[in-house]
């Protein structure tokens, strides 16, 4: 017989192929990829479009962010939960590839649905808006775009391995999603929220990843003292912290799920 | 000497269960007491249990998919616990059922997918899975929706999804069940073909006449231990002999079932109700023992029905089990 060596980035890869034809074979995504977030962009441009642009531009962000990180992670940890509930979860452990790999690929699928998602709003407010938006640095904009959602992403990958953890993960993810949005700045500013909510969004990659697209799309922005540099620096470090971590708790969590035997539980 | 395909020293697994939100009631069950095996590299094993015995854990903890409480194991050589990753190249799991499929999209998707986390040479892939899809029987299905599968289909992609990277020893989790006659019959077939071509095979049914058409040796496991290991054969002559007599009858005294069991030969008497009328079964050593002695030591019975015949696996199976204490 053969012997067969995987490689990461074929798991990677297979996983990111896999989640686009189940994507795709599914329709009722399209309502959180695209449909959602033309209707949180346009309440938000309805609810600011009399405070001039700047205020137009910071909501539809908020709006935009949402939809990314409702993609990101309900996609991503869903994709986990829906191999409990087909059964899928036990042959795919029982292959030689770490899952952490698989669940990285469908959280990139996710993660790029979402800013489709994200520039759906940014594209319908424009088209909407009577003024052009007054974007400060358009090519750091796109770029910072991109940037949030690997933030995003790298937090979605140690929150998916909850799903891995336990079948009640639904109830704990949709307990977080908004409390996150909040606590990140997605919709109101973090200085806006009380001082002890602080410390837990500086401890969130996208929170730091969000003021620094801030910073380069709303002219005259003064977000954290740090400034965008210093916002950059601060999401890739919890971030860098993020994707250490990720490792060690899907280590962790096979062990817990190997221990207590609930894989095959949905 | 060859080393052994599995080795498992005195495993135990426990499984704990909490209920309760504010107080736990934690319930400990022993799902596995202290068992040994050895398996042979080529053979085909079969273990065999009543519901809860503790079967499907045993293959799990012997492919990975569960760490035991205690004892150890050993696969091709690999211990199951410190070694998971390289072993699981190395081994195939068919877990079968309804589940345990990506169903929305081709059969050939599934395989493909799977193809890649067992690191399935990129070159090599297609033609693999074709062949896979082809030996099973799904070759014009291959690119439908495994939603639009039959049972049989099913169970047969999951065999392929089982063998796709050729392991050196296949777990097969009861692979006919619900299966009809026809689908069951092939995948029989199909097991015999892995056999001859040097996989090992580790298969736990519920099937009695599918484990004595299959398996080279049995064991019985029942409430966690292993109650017998042995050959069909050996089986037979450890449960008293390859003979059975059937009798049917009404109205039997115990002083003539006492009656039977002292005849030479009878190792051993069961008794079955079926309404008012009483079976009762003996296992016979003896070749000498003739039916009409048997019928003689029942003399007030002139509607007596007596017959003879080959001690089945799940006579066997029945005594080992039955025998066993709680």
């Amino acid at each position: 017989m053969r012997k067969v060596e995987p490689s990461r980035l074929r798991a990677f890869l297979a996983s990111v192929r896999l989640s686009l034809l189940l994507f795709l074979a599914d329709p009722q995504w399209v309502i959180p990829a695209t449909i959602a977030p033309v209707i949180f962009g346009f309440a938000a441009f309805e609810l600011y479009q009399g405070s001039g642009a700047t205020l137009v531009l910071y909501a539809i962000l908020g709006a935009g962010m949402m939809s990314m990180w409702g993609q990101t992670l309900y996609g991503a940890g869903w994709a986990t939960g829906q191999d409990r509930e087909l059964g899928t979860l036990e042959p795919t452990l029982s292959t030689p590839t770490s899952y952490l790999w698989v669940v990285f690929g469908r959280i990139v699928v996710n993660a790029v649905t979402g800013l489709v998602g994200g520039l759906v709003v940014f594209a319908v407010v424009s088209f909407a808006y009577p003024h052009p938006l007054p974007l400060h640095a358009p090519v750091e904009f796109v770029l910072l775009f991109a940037f949030v959602l690997v933030t995003l992403a790298s937090v979605g990958l140690v929150l998916s391995a909850v799903y891995v953890y336990t079948r009640y993960a639904g109830f704990i993810n949709n307990f977080g999603e908004f409390g996150f949005y909040i606590i990140t700045g997605s919709m109101f500013p973090v200085v806006l929220l009380p001082f002890w909510t602080s410390p837990i969004a500086l401890l969130l990659p996208p929170t730091w990843a969000l003021d620094a697209l801030r910073y380069a799309s709303l002219p005259g922005y003064a977000g954290f003292g740090w400034g965008f540099t210093g916002d950059i620096l601060g999401a890739v470090g919890t971030m860098l912290v993020y994707l250490a971590a990720a490792g060690s708790v899907y280590h962790r969590v096979e062990q817990h799920v190997l221990t207590v035997g609930n894989l095959q539980e949905y | 000497m060859v080393d052994a395909a599995i080795s498992v020293r005195q495993l135990t697994r426990v499984y704990s269960s909490r209920k309760g939100f504010l107080f736990n009631e934690v319930t400990r069950t022993e799902a596995l007491r202290g068992v040994d095996l050895e398996i042979a590299p080529g053979e085909l094993f079969g273990l065999l249990g009543p519901n809860g015995a503790g079967k499907t854990t045993l293959a799990k903890i012997l492919s990975t998919l569960l760490l035991p409480s205690s004892g150890s194991a050993r696969v091709l050589g690999l211990d199951v616990v410190r070694d998971a990753p390289r072993l699981r190249s190395r081994i195939g799991l068919v877990l079968g059922g309804e589940r345990g499929l990506y169903y929305r999209v081709s059969g050939r998707e599934n395989l493909r997918y799977f193809a890649d986390l067992y690191g399935i040479p990129r070159a090599e892939r297609e033609s693999r899975i074709t062949e896979m899809l082809e030996r099973v029987g799904l070759g014009a299905a291959g690119d439908q929706r495994v939603e639009e599968y039959s049972r049989g289909m099913k169970q047969k992609l999951h065999l392929a999804r089982g063998l796709l990277h050729q392991p050196e020893l296949l777990f097969l989790d009861e692979p006919t069940i619900g299966l009809d006659p026809k689908s069951a019959r092939e995948t029989r077939k199909f097991v015999r073909a892995l056999l001859s071509e040097g996989v090992t095979i580790f298969l736990t049914t519920h099937y009695m006449f599918e484990a004595e058409e299959l398996c080279q040796r049995i064991a019985v496991l029942s409430k966690g231990k292993i109650v017998a290991t042995d050959s069909v054969a050996g089986l037979r002559q450890l449960v008293g002999g390859d003979r059975t007599f059937e009798i049917d009858g009404y109205g039997f005294e115990d002083a003539e079932l006492a009656r039977l069991k002292a005849l030479a030969g009878v190792s051993r008497v069961v008794t079955e109700e079926f309404g008012p009328r009483l079976r009762i079964t003996l296992r016979v050593q003896s070749p000498e023992l003739e039916l009409d002695r048997v019928a003689r030591a029942l003399p007030g019975h002139p509607e007596l029905e007596v017959r003879e015949r080959r001690t089945a696996l799940e006579d066997i199976y029945l005594d080992l089990v039955e025998e066993e204490p709680a």
